[in-house]
């Protein structure tokens, strides 16, 4: 098999880009669990948990 | 999210998954025989509803003696199957005496388990001391102050803890103190990343 070359700058830019997506969205879904009603956010928690 | 708020004591209900059952089922023990305990795992921002598994909750609890410690023993053997090694001494001696953690997991499991480990340093002591109690569809469990939670998991560093770190402060950032956050976080030496990460 031969490796493609590989920019490692890029890569590493493209995780942080890729964590700060991450925090963002964690940003997102704790505003939405706090206007959720319990049984609503819990049971999906429920689903990905009990997988 | 209906959360009932108090000055030592947070109280909601939710529906139970597997890693709520697992806990409630082991503290129902520790609660029973009055052993002290706080939870410090990434389980607390679980419990508040982030999305993720596990596959351990980290708990101290107070130091205790050998005679205690094999009443709990005793009883945890009933439900628990301890994974690390299976004689009550060497888990006392070998184990907790030493500052090694002991893995519980349900008869014939291996996860998901709780890591248990005596308070030995400070942090672990003021964790247990200014614990927190949170009633959770009525039965009562203790986590370690949420202001250290955010902070130390702030300090672990792993993208994993920061994201934990992350959803606590965004869930409950009204309800923080947040002097007793800026103190732990100089203390801890994380002012750099708690301003990166909890604008």
């Amino acid at each position: 098999m031969k490796l493609p070359d590989i920019d490692l700058e890029e890569l590493k830019k493209s995780k942080e880009k890729n964590f700060k997506e991450r925090l963002e969205f964690i940003d997102f879904y704790a505003n939405w669990v706090k206007k959720t009603p319990n049984k609503v956010w819990s049971k999906q928690q429920k689903t990905i948990i009990d997988k | 999210m209906e959360l009932n708020f108090t000055k030592d004591c947070i109280s909601f209900e939710k529906e139970l998954n597997q890693l709520d059952q697992f806990v409630i089922d082991f503290t129902t023990i520790l609660n029973a025989l009055d052993i002290k305990y706080v939870i410090i795992s990434g389980y607390v921002a679980i419990l508040f509803g982030r999305n993720r598994a596990s596959e351990d909750i980290d708990l101290f609890i107070e130091k205790i003696d050998f005679s205690k410690f094999q009443t709990l023993w005793n009883v945890l053997e009933k439900q628990f199957d301890c994974i690390i090694t299976n004689t009550v001494d060497e888990a006392y001696h070998q184990y907790l005496k030493e500052d090694f953690a002991l893995r519980f997991a349900r008869k014939g499991e291996v996860i998901p388990n709780m890591e248990i480990k005596f308070c030995k340093d400070p942090l672990d002591f003021l964790s247990l001391q200014e614990k927190k109690q949170v009633v959770l569809n009525k039965h009562s469990l203790f986590i370690s102050p949420l202001e250290l939670q955010v902070s130390f998991k702030l300090f672990l560093g792993t993208q994993k803890d920061i994201e934990d770190a992350r959803y606590l402060f965004a869930l409950f950032k009204d309800h923080l103190n947040q002097s007793l956050l800026h103190s732990f976080s100089r203390k801890l030496k994380i002012e750099e990343e708690l301003k990166r990460y909890l604008p």
